[in-house]
């Protein structure tokens, strides 16, 4: 007798891989789980704006708890928005919009055309009206027709079922959002993988150069206007114009004017150059019983620059620019305009601080053992930023299209009508029912007002199949 | 130098519209308690001239100095109360959505007052705000903040009834009834008054402990039983969203735009941009919730009111509390 054995298909040895696949797949498609991910980035880029950012560990120390400083640094909170957890959370979210795209967002299709039970959807009528049948149909027909409904027709079970439609090609509005999205994230890998930026600051007459172009601007002249404005709470200086006149020579070897203002920046050779802050160069002259000390930096000096005392280990710090000093106190005033300017000095023997001192401009200080600094004169400097970014139009159409897809989502309503027409001779029941693809509650009104339209049309007195008789005169 | 004439027209304009708002929440907070239509007509009265006043007052300092009026908190909260209103006055309109409109007017009235406290007199503005972005940028993002504000007080109200319908009963029949607010409610047409009427209300099943006891005569049942539906209450949230939402994507990207033309990049993760963002991730979340039946109603109304507060942290903590480049701090 020979046995009888049911043969099963030898497993692939990539099955267990296609079931981790496949349980990948309903997670990252998963809403849920997408909206996780939605908080944990929230919380994420809260904190990063809680914490102060990009500070070095002392400020941390300095202005944070101790048990606080040392949460932030050994969780390297402090630069949260490029640390791996943040850049792994968005790839998350890309790679779950990814997934979402393509088994929930591409795959939602219509409805099918099928009969359904009309009174047990929530959204529905039934009225009779009277008439042919096929007048009752047409009339039906061009009603819906005549608002802008696509209609298609199916027969099942001897009955005719009207399947009406509106706004079906807002069910990609999802689709579209998304893909606004990884547009975006292209965009911004663009100015990752190819762009730069970076700062620098020229004195007046100086010239600098962008390092990755060799483009040059040459600062002819800084100029600001700050007014007295006077408010509520006193005088206050306000800012309104900075403006920096340079001679910039890109690519092309041909020197250009520029006029570089907040918010009007200049392009050199597709390098955009902003005017970001100014400041006020010192130059300094030091002098040891009298004579002038060599070694001493003779070009100004910039806020925080300093130099070393030849032949001593005591530095001299330049702190800021005080443009008005207070005669009476001795203390800078609250006018930023140089009326009256001095410096304020740190100096130091090695790392540590000597003292700081507010000198007037044109005044030597004394410094001990014969030394005295004089801060001579100013000179105006002009700080820009410049930036290569090769992906802004690619983010901008991200943007643009991420905005379109959330428009068509939201403000565009796709209904499935299910109308079908029962009855006979010229007493017929029309059925009507709704589903939206945003629940029944958001169409109940439109939806009442719809069957009111019907009715009214339904209603109306229509001319009879005999023909009326003639009133004798009009 | 300013012309006296209008300085003190716009200090009456300010004096006038801030009374209104004050005196208009306190009539429609009558009205939301005693839904007399006397109150309800002076409220809307109240709320659209004091509405019109403060935008005919930003328009007179515009005038008067030439500055857009929108470069300091002063302004920015101005147009964010009358904003706030103006956004209301049409959803109202629409929806008869007028019982909400005391919190909508009361936080108005605050956000006024509070603005009063900023206003500084008239300066000018400081070079980054010299921009034709000002225009662009600022009305966008207010107008998000004050949709968010009015989808607010509609869930406020939207979990005042759900909560009160949970204290005055419990069970599976009230599990159903909070499914039901979700969207997944089981609604049922009248089919008797369908039938004959034609007309097609969704009979409300969603509070039945309420409707209970409202038909013993419970006082505060029948108040509440007043309000609008759940279901009702949850989809005007959503389409206030959806406006704010739309608002805010566009304020941000104008606002990138700017910063690309005034700082050199278009995303610097400044405190302000970012605390912006955050407002974004939560009500991109609040719409990807309200896809699903299951988290509609309370989920989601839960998920405005931290929505609104990121706002608020967003508007006034980032500017008030933490430096960056949109602080106030003097």
């Amino acid at each position: 007798m020979a046995a009888t054995h049911t043969e099963r298909a030898p497993l692939s040895p990539l099955a267990p891989l296609k079931g981790l696949v496949d349980e990948f797949l309903i997670l990252f498609a998963n809403i849920g789980f997408a909206v996780s991910l939605f908080a944990v980035w929230a919380v994420l880029t809260l904190i990063g704006v809680i914490v102060d950012q990009n500070k070095g560990a002392d400020f941390y120390w300095q202005n944070y708890t101790p048990a606080l400083a040392r949460i932030v640094l050994r969780l390297h909170l402090d630069n949260i928005y490029h640390s791996p957890a943040y850049i792994s959370i968005i790839g998350l979210i890309l790679i779950s919009m990814t997934v979402a795209t393509f088994r929930r967002v591409i795959p939602a299709r219509l409805p099918a055309l099928r009969a359904v039970k009309i009174d047990k959807i929530p959204l529905h009528a039934e009225f009779t009206v009277s008439g042919d049948e096929g007048d009752v149909r047409s009339r039906l027909e061009r009603f819906f027709a005549e608002r802008g409904w696509q209609i298609r027709k199916r027969e099942f079970g001897g009955d005719e079922w009207s399947f009406i439609d509106k706004h079906n090609w807002a069910r990609r509005g999802v689709l579209v959002a998304h893909v606004g999205f990884v547009i975006i994230a292209a965009g911004t890998t663009v100015y990752w993988a190819t762009g730069y930026s970076g700062q620098f600051t020229v004195l007046s007459g100086n010239t600098a150069t962008i390092p990755q172009t060799g483009a040059t601007v040459a600062l002819q002249q800084f100029g600001y206007r700050i007014d007295p404005v006077v408010t509520k709470s006193g005088i206050v200086y306000q800012p309104i114009d900075y403006v920096s006149h340079a001679i910039v020579t890109g690519k092309d070897g041909v020197a250009h004017d520029a006029v570089i203002r907040v918010n009007q920046p200049y392009d050199i050779d597709g390098v955009k150059v902003y005017q970001a802050t100014y400041g006020f160069g010192i130059t300094f002259a030091l002098t040891e019983n009298g004579a002038p000390v060599a070694g001493v930096p003779t070009t100004p000096l910039k806020e925080g620059e300093g130099f070393t005392i030849p032949g001593t280990s005591r530095s001299i710090e330049y702190r800021s620019f005080v443009g008005t000093i207070d005669r009476q106190t001795g203390q800078p005033g609250t006018d930023p305009r140089p009326n009256d300017p001095g410096v304020t000095i740190q100096a130091f023997d090695g790392d540590k601080p000597l003292g700081q001192a507010l000198i007037p401009l044109g005044t030597a200080l004394d410094l001990g053992a014969g030394y005295a600094l004089t801060p001579q004169k100013y000179t105006l400097y002009s700080g820009f930023q410049y930036r290569y970014d090769p992906g802004i139009p690619l983010v901008l159409v991200g943007a643009i299209v991420l905005l379109l897809g959330l428009c068509i989502s939201f403000y565009f309503l796709p209904a499935r009508l299910y109308v079908v027409v029962t009855g006979a001779g010229r007493s017929w029941t029309v059925g009507i029912a709704a589903t939206t693809v945003k629940g029944y509650e958001i169409f109940e009104d439109r939806f009442r007002e719809i069957v009111a339209a019907l009715r009214r049309v339904e209603d109306e007195p229509r001319p009879s199949a005999e023909p009326a008789p003639v009133p004798a005169s009009s | 130098m300013l012309d006296p004439l209008k300085v003190a027209i716009d200090h009456n304009l300010v004096v006038i519209s801030l009374t209104a708002y004050v005196v208009g929440t306190l009539v429609l907070i009558g009205y939301f308690l005693t839904r007399s239509e006397l109150l309800k007509r002076i409220g809307i009265a109240l709320a659209i001239t004091a509405c019109a006043l403060q935008f005919i007052e930003l328009g007179t300092r515009w005038n008067m100095t030439g500055v857009w009026p929108l470069t300091n908190l002063y302004g920015s909260l101005s147009l964010f109360s009358g904003m706030g209103v103006l956004i209301f006055i049409i959803f109202a309109a629409r929806y008869d959505l007028w019982l909400v409109g005391f919190g909508v007017l009361g936080i108005s009235a605050i956000a006024f007052g509070y603005a009063t406290t900023w206003n500084e007199g008239y300066m000018p503005a400081v070079p980054a705000l010299q921009s034709y972005w000002i225009k662009v940028h600022v009305p966008l993002v207010i107008a998000s903040y004050a949709s968010f504000m009015v989808a607010f007080v509609v869930s406020c109200v939207y979990l005042l009834k759900l909560y009160a319908e949970k204290r005055f009963g419990s069970g599976p029949a009230l599990r159903a009834s909070v499914a039901g607010a979700g969207g997944n409610f089981s609604v049922a047409i009248e089919q008797s008054a369908l039938r004959t009427s034609m007309e097609t209300t969704i009979a409300r099943t969603e509070t039945p402990h309420i409707q209970s006891a409202a038909a013993n005569g419970d006082a505060f049942a029948i108040w509440l039983a007043g309000l609008p539906s759940l279901a009702r209450l949850d989809m005007l949230t959503y389409r206030i969203v959806a406006v704010g939402l739309p608002l805010l994507t566009v304020g941000i990207i104008t606002g990138a735009m700017w910063a690309n033309e005034a700082w050199g990049a278009y995303w610097q993760w400044d405190p302000k941009e970012t605390a912006a963002l955050v407002s974004w991730i939560v009500y991109a979340a609040f719409m990807h919730l309200h896809t699903r039946n299951a988290w509609r109603g309370e989920r989601t109304a839960w998920v405005s009111l931290v929505g609104f507060a990121t706002i608020v942290f967003c508007y006034l903590g980032v500017n008030i509390w933490i430096s960056g480049l949109h602080s106030y701090k003097m």
